[in-house]
């Protein structure tokens, strides 16, 4: 625990009340303190949309569309703490994965014979083929970028703000390939197919392929968990993150590691696509508006850890959503950000990120 | 046959030459000191042999094998291991974990049974084992890091500074184990600020200096050279 310095200048406090002052700045940076005002301001936000004549119901099915959308955020923002983690530099293309993936599994569906919708759900199994090819295809893509462009400049020993521009000229590289090769209009996978709301139990209200989304996000975040807790290549990577040059001391070979970190991120980002782009349209933009949530989350749970990230993807998803019951929607991504800049403000090393060193 | 031999090595860092000139053998089952003032190339040397430093010119063998210019990750593979002088251990990763790294080369099979060899060398590290590696004491540390690299029961073990940092108990318990791990096979290189120590447990001992070879022999000898005693000894 960092202990705050105490100013030599300003006015003379007697001593014991400027220990207080330090108590309360030691107090204000510590996790609890966080999770507490967290908790404070997401409770204001209930009670403002109530204020604003929201129901309770429309209120839980917001939070129920809130988890899903944060589900989304958190498959973006747990492959960029793992890309943090290994090569230690902020991925700024990885909202172009994202778009990427869905774009991938659309013409992935446009080959595959269209089925029967599966019910309840508005899409068939053609979908989910699509989305299992997306995920490789996608990481598969992410490593070629990084043999291509990160590679070398490791190699060159490049300093970290090469990497951070150099992913930002592969956002708009990969961005502009994706204009050319779908053009800039809207799509959707499933054009005019009705997907009814399920009336479940407390009035909520929520779309069956939201349901889906919302599993999914959890399965895939569970298996994450279990690759990087209970696989070599898992602990291979949380050692590459923890320190680089120990790890090929034993006989790791980092090379591989990052391989593995850019298919394990490019995957998980095509599945956000995939998800995002199910639960609203595809449109060229729609990573990059994911980019500056997904940021927030990685930060918020503490760069480099991606248990914290997704903690913190489904606290921002949910303020985004229970917002939009006392705030027009447009401000949504601006919650985002609010929730950051507190991040940062209180405790810059995030809710689970390390005290020590 | 030399396990190690190091011949004419000069390197550095970028333009800086550390190291020039540099010879060192190590035999089988030997344990070898090398010690020498602060900024001598000690760990350059180390880093060196271990592949994290690329030699300008100079060669190093390993078995008769050249190993100058290959990367940790192979030379790992050929039955030298290394254990660095700061930041050794995973320190976000369990003891249990940080051993399982340790014998990342093995398969799934040999692991536990390594570990379990590796625990009745240090006992304290099983009551530990749930334990992340960063909330341990200096001493638990250094365990925790040989212990990694006893994993692969290699032929050579290369020691930077193990008793860096450590309170003069523990510093002896430290001289103890390295004697205990010398008895079960390995040969030992290792750099050491507690030079005399260091050359009370070794077979035999380099002094470096300015990054050249200065003074070598077996342990005793060097400890009884008076140049030694007073330039290096302290007295």
């Amino acid at each position: 625990m960092s202990v705050p310095e105490s100013s030599g200048k300003g006015p003379q406090l007697p001593a014991d009340q400027r220990r207080v002052g330090e108590h309360v700045r030691a107090v204000i940076r510590t996790r609890g303190f966080l999770i507490g005002l967290l908790a404070v301001v997401l409770a204001g936000m209930y009670v403002a949309g109530l204020m604003s004549g929201a129901s309770a119901q429309r209120l839980l099915s917001l939070t129920m569309w809130g988890l899903m959308l944060g589900g989304v955020i958190a498959l973006g923002s747990i492959g960029l703490s793992l890309v943090y983690g290994v090569m230690k530099f902020p991925n700024f293309s990885h909202g172009a994965l994202v778009t990427l993936g869905a774009y991938v599994a659309l013409s992935m569906m446009a080959l595959l014979p269209q089925g029967e919708p599966l019910r309840p759900f508005s899409f068939g199994y053609e979908f989910l083929v699509a989305l299992l090819i997306a995920m490789p295809v996608v990481g598969a893509v992410a490593v070629g970028i990084d043999r291509v462009v990160y590679r070398r400049l490791r190699r060159a020993g490049a300093h970290l703000v090469l990497f951070a521009m150099a992913s930002l000229a592969m956002a708009f590289f990969v961005r502009s390939m994706i204009y050319l090769i779908w053009g800039p209009d809207f799509h959707f996978y499933f054009p005019g197919r009705a997907n009814p709301a399920l009336y479940l139990p407390f009035g909520v209200r929520i779309r069956a392929d939201q349901l889906f989304i919302l599993v999914l996000g959890f399965v895939l975040v569970g298996a994450v968990y279990c690759l990087l807790e209970w696989t070599r290549m898992g602990k291979a990577m949380r050692a590459s993150a923890d320190n680089p040059d120990l790890a090929q001391v034993r006989g790791i070979n980092t090379e591989r590691v990052i391989a593995w970190t850019w298919m394990l991120g490019g995957g998980l980002a095509a599945a956000g696509g995939v998800m995002y782009g199910l639960s609203s349209q595809l449109r060229p933009e729609m990573g990059f508006w994911l980019l500056l949530p997904m940021f927030a989350a990685t930060i918020m749970g503490g760069i480099g850890n991606p248990y914290g990230a997704f903690v913190a993807a489904l606290i921002i998803g949910v303020a985004h959503q229970v917002s939009t019951s006392f705030l027009n929607p447009t401000y949504g991504p601006a919650v985002a950000f609010v929730l950051m800049v507190v991040t940062l403000l209180i405790r810059p090393q995030g809710l689970f990120g390390r005290t020590e060193g | 046959m030399p396990l190690l031999k190091a011949e004419g090595v000069t390197a550095g860092y970028g333009d800086m030459e550390i190291l020039r000139d540099v010879d060192l053998e190590v035999g089988a089952a030997e344990i070898v000191s090398l010690i020498g003032p602060n900024g001598a190339g000690k760990s350059t040397l180390m880093k060196t042999i271990f592949g994290l430093l690329t030699p300008k010119s100079g060669t190093i063998t390993y078995r008769d094998k050249p190993i100058h210019g290959r990367k940790p990750h192979e030379i790992v593979t050929l039955g030298l291991c290394y254990v660095p002088q700061v930041a050794n251990v995973f320190v976000t990763l369990t003891v249990e974990e940080n051993l399982d790294m340790g014998g990342y080369l093995l398969t799934a099979r040999e692991i536990p049974e390594r570990r379990e060899r590796v625990y009745e060398f240090f006992p304290k590290l099983r009551e530990r084992r749930r334990q992340r590696a960063g909330k341990m004491s200096g001493g638990e540390r250094q365990m925790v890091a040989m212990g990694s690299a006893l994993m692969l029961q290699p032929d050579l073990l290369l020691l930077d500074e193990p008793s860096a940092g450590l309170s003069p108990k523990l510093v002896d318990e430290i001289f103890a184990n390295i004697l205990r791990i010398n008895a079960a096979g390995p040969a030992v290189l290792m750099v050491e600020q507690n030079a005399k120590k260091s050359l009370e447990v070794a077979d035999r001992g380099y002094v470096l200096a300015s990054g050249e070879n200065r003074f070598d022999g077996t342990g005793q000898e060097l400890l009884k050279d008076p140049d030694v005693a007073r330039l290096y000894l302290g007295g």
